[in-house]
């Protein structure tokens, strides 16, 4: 009963059948996850973080014993990844995709009455864990309406009471905020904090920074099947503090973004659009002898700067100096023939 | 409060309850399609008489004569009836294994059963005594409905033995259901196989015909295919029309060595291909 993981050396290769022409096909490998090692200890609020296609689902399908991974062990609850899959299953409580996974033809009630049957609760204990779930989800308005009825938030809402069914020491989370608007995800993140305070482990991905900056304690980020870095909050971004962070906003085309990147003294930059303008990000060991040159090549290659700023050391920052991307971008790994 | 999960192996009745929680999933769900459960009983009456007024168009007067001649019975609207009220069950064997495992992957609720210390054959029971349940309803009210409409009596020979035919058949039959559910996870379809599969099921079994007018290469394999005992042990117990070895247990324990071995082969063959699903894509893949 430990909400305790240990993930050591953890690999998994996807291998997919890619159709070249009616008869043709070949296969190909992708690899999504090459080597995770991390340890989450109990009752941490872990967050894993990267960008769209860096393998966090891979890893917990590996961990939630879904995917047999390709190498590698981990150990989840005190119990070893494939050999003790049932007790691993049981002593974890998992939302992976959403409003998905649930029995759209019933009501709230009758899916968690029957999950709680798979998760062998007896029959009255299973009643009673649904009836305090949909009370402390404040579901209770809509608790005995068939799940088709229900607008995609609350079904989000209903896939997370059912994680929640076992009362499991380890709680795994896959992007369980993805459909839900602000007030519902802080919401959910509130009931999340909760439940962490309450002292279950819990395990949640996402490819928002500022999720991952406010909610977790510590935080893995990801990318390309790899960890980058790991470490609290504070300590990822103080891996930083040597560096200044500029950010630029305003009409800035990709010339003009190259032009800065090749300036002496900037060590790293990324662009992103935001809001129909360009969000150009500038890592500098020194920022104040970097500034009128950059003002000067951006003016130069006509960009229209209609606000710089320094900024605060973000965990995106962190990310960016790591790759050079944003987490925005899609990093899909490329099959490899 | 609620007991915490208990690591490890659930008592035998907890898995029960597991299985038995599947059961009435299923039931409640149909229940929430009602013109469905209406076509269900209508569909066998319906591929019972199409063969009635053939076999009537095509040998007039002499039709029910000529018929116990071949089948030894000259009840041709009762074997009918039977042939398709089994091949209800039969067929139902495999749609719900089939649907089962299909209509979940698709939305996703395998993968989240999957997360559950609940195992594949546990769930499976429960999905095959629902399929039972619905089965064995629409077969009766069907076969007794059939009987009614076209004037015959239901209650002819010995109904227990005709009953325990098909219960005996319906354990190997969901052993070969079971296979065919591991065929629907690994290729990720299945309407096109299991329509392909109810013809050469009705077929085997002979829902219209004695088997006995197959050519011998296709009754080697009718016979090798447990619904050819079950229908055969029903009409011999109803009507009369002679069972395979000429003894009621004789036959029976021909199903009952199915009995032994189909499901543990079923359940094997699942096993396996759930195993290399795993190794792949995952479970949850559609
Ligand atoms: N069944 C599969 N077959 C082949 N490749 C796959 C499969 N599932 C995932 N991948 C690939 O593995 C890589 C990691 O995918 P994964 O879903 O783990 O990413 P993720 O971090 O969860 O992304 P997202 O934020 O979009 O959910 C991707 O490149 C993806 O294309
Ligand atoms: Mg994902």
């Amino acid at each position: 009963m430990s909400g305790h993981v240990l993930v050591d050396q953890l690999a998994k290769t996807y291998v997919t059948r890619q159709r070249r022409g009616l008869f043709k096909s070949e296969t190909k490998e992708v690899p999504a996850l090459r080597g995770v090692s991390l340890e989450i200890k109990t009752g941490e609020l872990f967050g894993l973080l990267g960008p769209n296609g860096a393998g966090k689902t891979t890893l917990i399908k590996c961990l939630t014993t879904l995917l047999l991974p390709t190498s590698g062990r981990a150990v989840i609850n005190g119990f070893e990844l494939t050999k003790d899959d049932n007790a691993i299953r049981a002593t974890t409580g998992c939302m992976l995709m959403g409003e998905r996974g649930l029995y759209w033809k019933l009501t709230a009630r009758e899916n968690l009455v029957f999950f709680g049957a798979l998760y062998h609760l007896s029959p009255r204990d299973r009643r009673k864990r649904a009836e305090d779930l949909i009370e402390q989800l404040d579901l209770g308005e809509i608790a005995d309406r068939a799940l088709e009825s229900y607008s995609s938030g609350q079904r989000m809402k209903v896939a997370f009471a059912k994680a929640l069914i076992n009362d499991a020491p380890l709680l795994i989370l896959d992007e369980p905020t993805n459909t839900l608007d602000v007030p519902s995800a802080r919401e959910l993140r509130a009931v999340v904090r909760q439940l962490n305070d309450q002292g279950k482990t819990v395990i949640y991905t996402t490819h928002i920074m500022s999720e991952a900056e406010t909610l977790c304690d510590r935080v893995a980020i990801v990318d390309h099947g790899q960890v980058l870095a790991i470490g609290t909050v504070p300590e990822l971004k103080a891996s930083l503090k040597r560096e200044a962070v500029l950010r630029i906003e305003g009409v800035i085309s990709s010339r003009a973004s190259q032009a800065v990147a090749a300036l002496g003294g900037v060590t790293r930059t990324a662009v992103q659009a935001v809001n129909g303008h360009t969000e150009l990000t500038v890592m500098s060991a020194n920022a104040t002898i970097l500034l009128p040159r950059l003002i000067e090549t951006l003016t130069e290659h006509q960009a229209v700067i209609q606000k710089i700023a320094p900024e605060e050391v973000t965990l995106e920052d962190v990310f960016i100096a790591r790759t050079g991307r944003t987490l925005a971008e899609d990093t899909r790994a490329v099959p490899q023939s | 409060m609620p007991r915490p999960p208990r690591a490890g192996r659930p008592t035998f009745g907890q898995t029960l309850s597991a299985a038995l929680a599947e059961t009435q999933l299923r039931l409640i769900n149909i229940t929430r399609y009602p013109g469905q459960m209406i076509m269900e009983v209508v569909i066998p009456i319906v591929f019972a008489a199409m063969p009635m007024f053939l076999g009537r168009a095509a040998g007039g007067d002499q039709a029910a004569v000529n018929f116990e001649a071949n089948t030894g019975t000259a009840n041709y609207v009762a074997y009918m009836l039977i042939g398709s009220s089994v091949f209800t069950i039969v067929s139902g064997a495999f749609w719900h294994v089939a649907y089962w495992i299909r209509f979940e992957q698709e939305t996703g609720t395998l993968e989240a059963v999957y997360l559950s210390p609940t195992s594949t054959f546990t769930l499976a029971s429960g999905v095959a005594l629902y399929s039972v349940i619905r089965g064995l309803v629409t077969a009766l009210i069907a076969y007794g409905l059939g009987c009614l409409i076209f004037q015959v009596n239901p209650l002819t020979g010995d109904l227990w033995l005709a009953l325990l035919f098909i219960l005996s058949g319906l354990v190997p039959l969901y052993g070969m259901a079971l296979i065919f559910g591991a065929v629907v996870l690994r290729v990720k379809e299945s309407s096109a196989i299991v329509n392909l599969m109810q013809w050469v099921v009705s077929f085997l079994m002979g829902m219209y015909f004695p088997v006995a007018t197959l050519p011998p290469f296709l009754r080697a394999i009718a016979f090798l295919f447990p619904p050819t005992w079950m229908t055969n042990g029903v009409r011999s117990a109803l009507l009369g029309v002679g069972y395979f070895f000429d003894a009621w247990y004789l036959d029976l324990s021909v199903l009952w060595v199915f009995m032994l071995f189909a499901p543990l082969f079923g359940f094997w063959v699942f096993n396996r291909v759930e195993r290399s699903v795993q190794r792949n894509e995952g479970i949850g893949q559609f």
